[in-house]
């Protein structure tokens, strides 16, 4: 297995902290400072009240695989053909409902048979980016 | 609910037989179907005053290039895909409907050779390139594997059922002249074609094509006395998902229904025709995963029955259901929609040839895009 290499383009700030909190091998989702309500993906206004801020919070770093698939063929610009095969996974976290990350799924015997597995985070820097690996909990 | 049809197709056309590169540009070829399907309608570009935006290029410069000189009415569908394609005939309907315009172009093209690749629209989304490039998940293909994967693990999904969808679409494209890809595809031939994404092989993607398919709608009553058959569009409905298109293919529910089930209650119920009445449709398989997915929101089958509904080539040349009659976007080309429209049309006009369904009086035509999607009822006029 493989892992892709490509960097965060930050447009914008919005998604930064996401990735300070990988980087410190945690997770952080952001929220309305009104209601608590999770914004993600992550807006510059939460959709419940306009007034209010995104406020980053410490979730954790476990939970359960919702589906995945093995990419054979990475289809980022640019040459990754040796990056592949990997696998990515939609993942739900503990307590958090509604939010799903996008993430690398690893040491997984049969990562097709993952959904509904359990997982933890991993700490798994590529090229300097802390990424969200999870491996079974 | 069921209204009074009040337009009808009166003209389609194509650029010519669709291809991997096609020299030509976007315009040019969005030029030439557009001026293919004035002329079918037996009309004089001057004779059309409307005309819908989006995809071929700036409304001002098209118009001109037709030769739209007579132009009081143009308006851009506010989505993208099939429901631009599909969808932009609600536009036309309420022009048509309130006499702003007698008859209304729907050019649509696309240009996968050269710098826009098919992926290359979902860079530009912010979310993606912070959140989900960075661990490889990209391109279409990886997407609507996990549309696969959830309805796998809630109904179970067998690779011969996607399968089925390949190889009758391989069928239908050896019988339509101008289809791009025509090589025989067995269902030993798919089952061996090399993975992309789990799972999806290769053969369950859409081509990449460089094409242009486009169509005049005009007043149903205007239609009758026009050069060909009214196809009569007997309903046409947009809905969308409460998600966007950043977060369709990750934070939708339960992936496992798209807004074809809304369009769809629209438009039977506005045409007073249901799921049991249609004689064919023209599904937007940008995936056979994504077509089985919408075939189950059509309420063609019931959910998760998808897979015993297609086993023995239902959809194939000479099956009980025929769809996707042209080849759809997995072998006739993905001219997004727009040439499922134009196939329909040709359909319920008697013109296919070998192809031909017998006695088609009724045709669905569902056009996806991503968080929206569009339905259309096409009859004969009766």
């Amino acid at each position: 297995m493989g892992r892709p290499v490509h960097k965060p383009r930050y447009d914008t700030n919005l998604m930064r902290p996401y990735w300070t909190a990988l980087s410190k091998g945690h997770i952080e989702l952001p929220a309305c400072s009104e209601c608590g309500a999770w914004q993600w993906y992550p807006l510059d206004i939460p959709r419940c009240h306009s007034k209010a801020k995104l406020e980053w919070k410490g979730v954790p770093s476990t939970g359960t695989v919702f589906a995945a698939t093995v990419v054979h063929r990475c289809l980022l610009p640019g040459d990754h053909k040796d990056e592949a095969p990997y696998t990515n996974a939609l993942v739900e976290l503990d307590g958090v409902n509604g939010p799903r990350l996008v993430v690398l799924l690893e040491e997984f015997a049969d990562p097709e048979k993952a959904a509904g597995t359990r997982v933890k985070l991993k700490s798994a820097k590529v090229d300097g980016l802390a990424l969200p690996v999870f491996v079974p909990a | 609910m069921s209204r009074k049809p009040t337009i009808a197709i009166t003209g389609v056309g194509d650029s010519g037989p669709y291809q991997r590169v096609d020299d030509r540009s976007l315009f040019e070829m969005v030029v030439e179907s557009s001026r293919a399907a004035i002329a079918d309608a037996g009309l004089k570009p001057s004779d059309v005053d409307g005309i819908l935006g989006g995809s071929g290029g700036p409304t001002d410069e098209l118009a001109s290039a037709i030769g739209i000189v007579n132009r009081r009415f143009s308006a851009s569908p506010n989505a993208s895909a099939g429901g631009a394609s599909v969808g932009g005939a609600q536009l036309a309907q309420l022009a048509i409907d309130a006499g702003l315009a007698r008859h209304v172009l729907n050019p649509y093209g696309i240009k996968l050779s050269g710098a826009n690749n098919a992926y290359s629209f979902h860079a530009r989304d912010p979310h993606k390139a912070d959140l989900e490039m960075p661990v490889g998940f990209y391109g279409q293909p990886v997407y609507f594997a996990l549309w696969a994967q959830a309805y796998k693990a809630k109904y179970g999904l067998r690779e011969e059922t996607l399968g089925e969808i390949a190889v009758a679409c391989r069928k239908w494209a050896q019988l339509t002249p101008g289809s791009q890809a025509t090589a025989a595809l067995s269902m030993e031939d798919y089952l061996a074609s090399p993975m992309i994404s789990t799972p999806l092989k290769i053969r369950d993607c859409c081509l990449n094509t460089d094409g242009s398919a486009s169509y005049v709608m005009s007043r149903l009553e205007d239609a009758r006395a026009m050069k060909n058959k009214p196809v009569v569009v007997a309903g046409i409905a947009l809905s969308a998902m409460p998600v966007t298109l950043g977060e369709v293919f990750t934070q939708n529910e339960d992936m496992l229904e798209t807004a074809a089930r809304q369009s769809a209650a629209l438009a039977y119920a506005q045409s007073g025709v249901g799921p049991q009445d249609l004689d064919f449709a023209e599904i937007y398989d940008c995936f056979t995963a994504s077509f089985l997915i919408q075939l189950e929101d059509l309420g063609i089958c019931g959910r998760g029955e998808g897979g015993d509904f297609l086993k023995g080539g239902t959809m194939a040349p000479g099956g009980s259901f025929p769809m996707n009659t042209h080849g759809g976007h997995l072998s006739n080309g993905y001219v997004p929609g727009a040439n499922h429209v134009v196939e329909a049309v040709r359909q319920l006009r008697g013109e296919r040839g070998a192809a031909q369904v017998k006695d088609a009086e009724v045709g669905l035509v569902a056009g996806l895009a991503g968080n929206e999607h569009a339905t259309m009822i096409l009859t004969v006029d009766r």
